[in-house]
């Protein structure tokens, strides 16, 4: 076993040899696309491209740190973390920052932070230390059930006020995964799902009209063509426009002459569909998927079972980023405002996803650590 | 060290075994999912691509269809009647203007719009987006140069216009040739489909209504310019893919002769009726229609008002007198009724009859217009002092069959044009053709009134003027037209025997030029001579009482009286030019449609022969 008892500067550079040379070869992949595509939008001379280069740079140097640092430390850490991230969620509340009728941000300087973003790894991190404890045939006893159940439910009640359901429910989705992987009796899973139905009419009761808008946008876009449904409709029309092979680079009328609305955020894969068509896409696909089955692989060589819930909860936490921004721009899904992880334009999702990935790589350095 | 290698009991996997295989299962959720993300952009990008690329370049491209420039028309001296002035306005795209107060306020430092305006043009924008939703609309305010250069000079900051050149039709006489050239205006989609699919979506576009505008239309009207522009979601121009001008339409060329049409008008005045003056070869001089409408009006949308003004008035300004109104030809038929007897071998150049004041068929008398009577009259002074017994006798004799064979032959019951929207074909009857159209059998008693060019026969003005072009032109066949490109060239020859049509020609001759005839008072001394045939056609049966009383036609109402026609050619010694002219309850022909021919014909040798001799 390795023991890590040397110097600081000696074992960083130990590690280094350690880090996933895969992922980041895809993180430098996914970046240099999405450098390439936030130049192509950036029509108005926002200086998005430089913006957005800085932030990869600071989340890269945040991946390396994260890396470097001992999953056993992480392990320590991870209440205080989710503690930490409630404590801006209540500091949003009174502080926060009010955009498109919802209170979410955080202004700390250098950019707007989201802390409701940080909490989909929050969560995550929470629950893996809480599991790491509980014996297998312990799992299903309702008193093993309080802790992990008020960890999603206090998050989510909270971002649902801000309000972002969008969010909430992905919080709620990744929170369930963990419960999933532990091996949680399916009986609690099928009266879980029974509830929720139950449930739903009345909740809609308790959501914001503009929500209940969007739910009806979703269901027919092409209703509200200049309103709600507006964004789905360009954006199926970006995509679709793109053919096989796409427009070319720097070609994307409709992301260019500004029909899609937020090409660099929310909508960049669409963006990136117009001009490189379907045959870019899939690649792109693969790329995600290639990444999403690399965390797995590396949560099977973790010992721990923190270590194992963490790359799994991570990389399902991935694929429900692309799924729901891939289902949202493709009209598959409502929009919720869901970025694309790495690609999209913005501060905190950056930095959360190079933060799960430097998690993840850290995972995979201290691999054979035990957690006692 | 326990949780990390917990024993193996029977039903619980071990708890890294456990997130195995759950982490198996979700692979395959997330497999499967990636897997319809991966149909659905398949169904979009592959099988959609066509449709979502058309609507994506609907949603760059704006094409903008230029209207193009009607050719001019001229007349037979190659001077304008019809031209296009240019204009300058600007389009929109409806669709693209969320707010439209918004909008007109933005042009506020542009364009001086008042509130009426506004509000008229706010209503018409609205109901432009509903029923032409893709298409660029045309606000209908000429600008100034200064104001479109201002515009032209801001294009970037003013969001969804476009300045525009465009051409706006004028006639040089709007009120002269207003019925023969006719007017533009906006059209209808079928009348766009019938002349050319090309010119659908030209915003803006105006059409030929009537007229010569609307007979020539397919050569006049030119093909559409088409630009296609690209612009951002803000409706903002970015630049110009493409453009093609367009084709100017073909100048028209007609027969017409302005300062002839000028002077007909002028000489008409207020009186309602029509003259035609045409060479004895077809080509058409001068076809006035009086009172007249002001053609310019019809551009821009005539307002309510004018138009029920015009709609009102019950001389009708708005109908095309010479080409479709019918009158009962009254005298001027009788060369015809004449013509036909010798033919047909009826009665010969001599034939006599003794005209006293009535005359009886089958129990019915028939009255001749003089009270006093003509005395014994030949063919030749019939025709001269317009006896109506001679003709009555002649009729009855010849029969209406044959009548109807010369008259004909003559395109009494044909178009005189081709093509001519708006001309009318006369009628002339004959046994067969009354019982077709009104189902009874033929009254000897119409034969009788036929003869004189009453009862069922109608025809039009420019009919009479073809009619009597023959029989100056020595009895050939012409085809009337506008077109100055048209072979004027004789046809057929319809009277074989030139002695017949000689007496005809004599007798109009003597009608007009000699003491008694019934056009003598309104002759031209001197050599170049005109002759013709008055005509005063009944509107209604005098009855006996009315010939007790002695009412003179001027005492009726104006709806009552008698039409006045006269029908002349000239020069006596060469015919060249043939004229018909009809005041509507003008009177007598003698007295009112006479006088008018006389000056017009002087004005034709004015202009036609006199400047010849000069040099």
């Amino acid at each position: 076993m390795y023991r890590l008892n040397k110097g600081i500067i000696e074992s960083f550079f130990l590690k280094l040899k350690l880090l996933d040379w895969f992922i980041i070869s895809l993180i430098i992949i996914l970046s240099i696309i999405s450098l390439i595509i936030i130049s192509s939008l950036d029509v108005n001379n926002q200086n998005l491209f430089e913006k957005h280069f800085l932030r990869i740079i600071f989340s890269f140097i945040v991946f390396l740190i994260v890396a470097s640092i001992n999953i056993k430390t992480w392990y320590k850490f991870s209440y205080y973390f989710y503690g930490f991230v409630i404590l801006l969620l209540i500091l949003v509340d009174f502080y926060g920052l009010v955009g498109k009728g919802a209170k979410r941000w955080l202004d700390i300087g250098i950019f707007n932070l989201q802390p409701s973003e940080l909490m989909k790894i929050a969560v995550i991190m929470a629950l893996a230390r809480y599991y790491q404890y509980i014996k297998t045939d312990e799992i299903d006893k309702i008193r093993n059930l309080v802790i992990p159940i008020s960890l999603i439910i206090i998050p989510f009640v909270m971002v649902i006020k801000q309000p972002d359901l969008g969010t909430a429910i992905f919080i709620m989705l990744v929170a369930i995964s963990i419960l999933w992987l532990t091996g949680l009796n399916l009986k609690i899973f099928t009266f879980g799902t029974l509830s929720l139905l139950v449930l739903a009419p009345l909740s809609i009761s308790f959501l914001k009209p503009y929500q209940k808008q969007r739910i009806l946008t979703f269901l027919n876009p092409e209703n509200d063509p200049t309103g709600a449904g507006y964004h789905v409709i360009q954006s199926k029309i970006a995509i679709g426009s793109g053919g096989f092979f796409g427009k070319g680079y720097l070609q994307g009328s409709q992301s260019n002459l500004s029909f899609l609305p937020e090409p660099h955020t929310d909508f960049i894969f669409t963006a990136f569909a117009e001009q490189f068509g379907f045959f870019g896409s899939i690649i792109l696909l693969i790329l995600f998927l290639l990444l999403i089955y690399r965390i797995d692989y590396i949560s099977k060589l973790s010992r721990s079972t923190f270590g194992r819930l963490l790359c799994f909860g991570v990389s399902f936490n991935f694929f429900v980023y692309i799924a729901i921004n891939i289902g949202m721009v493709t009209g598959l899904l409502p929009v919720v405002g869901v970025p694309i992880p790495i690609m999209s334009y913005g501060g905190t999702a950056m930095i959360t996803s190079m933060f799960a990935l430097g998690l993840v790589t850290s995972a995979k350095i201290h691999k054979d650590q035990n957690i006692y | 060290m326990e949780y990390f290698s917990p024993k193996v009991r029977k039903g619980i996997e071990s708890k890294s075994k456990t997130i195995s295989r759950r982490g198996f299962v979700l692979s395959i959720a997330k497999f499967s999912f990636f897997g319809v993300i991966f149909s659905r952009l398949a169904y979009l990008q592959l099988f959609k691509s066509k449709e979502y690329k058309q609507l994506s370049d609907r949603n760059r491209f704006r094409e903008i269809k230029e209207v193009p420039e009607r050719g001019s028309i001229y007349d037979f001296k190659k001077r304008v009647i019809a031209s296009n002035n240019q204009v300058y306005q600007i389009s929109i795209f409806p669709k693209e203007i969320k707010n439209l107060n918004e909008f007109f306020y933005s042009l506020k430092d542009y364009i001086n719009f008042d509130i009426l305006e506004i509000k008229k043009l706010k209503k018409d924008i609205y109901r432009h987006k509903k029923t032409k939703k893709y298409q660029a609309y045309i606000i209908d305010k000429k600008l100034s140069w200064k104001s479109i250069s201002k515009i032209n000079y801001n294009l970037i900051n003013i969001p969804h216009i476009q300045p525009l050149v465009s051409y706006e039709r004028t006639y040089k006489y709007p009120e002269e040739f207003a019925h023969i050239i006719g007017y533009v205006a906006e059209p209808n989609k079928k009348e766009l489909k019938k002349i050319s699919q090309n010119l659908l979506y030209v915003p803006n576009l105006k059409i030929g209504k009537n007229g010569i505008e609307k007979r020539f239309e397919e050569e006049i009207i030119g093909s559409p310019g088409k630009s296609v522009i690209e612009i951002d979601a803000y409706g903002k121009q970015l630049k110009q893919v493409s453009y093609d001008q367009g084709t100017k339409g073909s100048n028209f060329y007609s027969t017409l002769d302005t300062d002839l049409q000028v002077f007909s008008k002028k000489i008409l005045g207020n009186d309602s009726g029509s003259i035609i003056v045409m060479s004895t070869k077809g080509e058409i001089r001068c076809c006035v229609s009086s009172p007249s409408f002001n053609a310019n009006l019809f551009t821009y949308g005539i307002s309510n008002y004018e138009f029920k003004k015009y709609l009102k008035n019950e001389k009708k300004p708005l109908s095309n007198k010479p080409l479709s109104s019918r009158y009962p030809p009254g005298s001027t038929l009788k060369m015809i009724v004449a013509l036909s007897a010798l033919e047909n071998d009826i009665v010969n150049r001599n034939f006599k009859i003794r005209c006293s004041e009535s005359t009886e068929y089958f129990g019915q008398k028939y009255h001749c217009w003089k009270e006093k009577g003509h005395g014994i009259v030949n063919m030749k002074k019939a025709i001269k002092e317009s006896c109506d017994i001679y003709f009555y006798e002649v009729a009855r004799l010849l029969g209406v069959d044959r009548l109807y064979q010369t008259a004909s032959k003559f395109g009494l019951d044909q178009y005189v044009l081709k093509n001519f929207v708006e001309e009318k074909k006369g009628v002339f009857p004959n046994t067969k053709w009354k019982k077709k159209y009104v189902g009874q059998p033929w009254y000897l008693g119409e034969t009788i009134i036929a003869g004189i060019g009453q009862g069922y026969i109608q025809t039009t003005p420019i009919q009479l003027c073809k009619m009597i072009a023959q029989i100056a032109n020595g009895g050939y066949k012409i085809k009337p037209s506008f077109n100055n490109n048209d072979q004027f060239l004789f046809g057929e020859k319809i009277i074989e025997n030139g002695d017949h049509l000689k007496l005809i020609q004599e007798s109009l001759n003597v009608a007009t030029n000699e003491w008694k005839g019934t056009s003598y008072r309104s002759r031209i001394k001197g050599d170049l001579k005109y002759c013709g045939k008055t005509g005063t056609s009944q509107v209604r049966k005098i009855t006996q009482e009315q010939r007790d009383l002695d009412i003179k036609n001027k005492d009726l109402p104006w709806k009552f009286r008698d039409h006045s026609l006269f029908t002349g050619y000239g020069p006596v010694s060469n015919p060249e030019y043939a004229i018909s002219v009809v005041i509507d309850h003008g009177g007598s022909g003698s007295s009112k449609a006479a006088p008018i021919a006389k000056k017009v014909m002087q004005k034709v040798f004015e202009l036609y022969y006199k400047k010849d001799q000069n040099v």
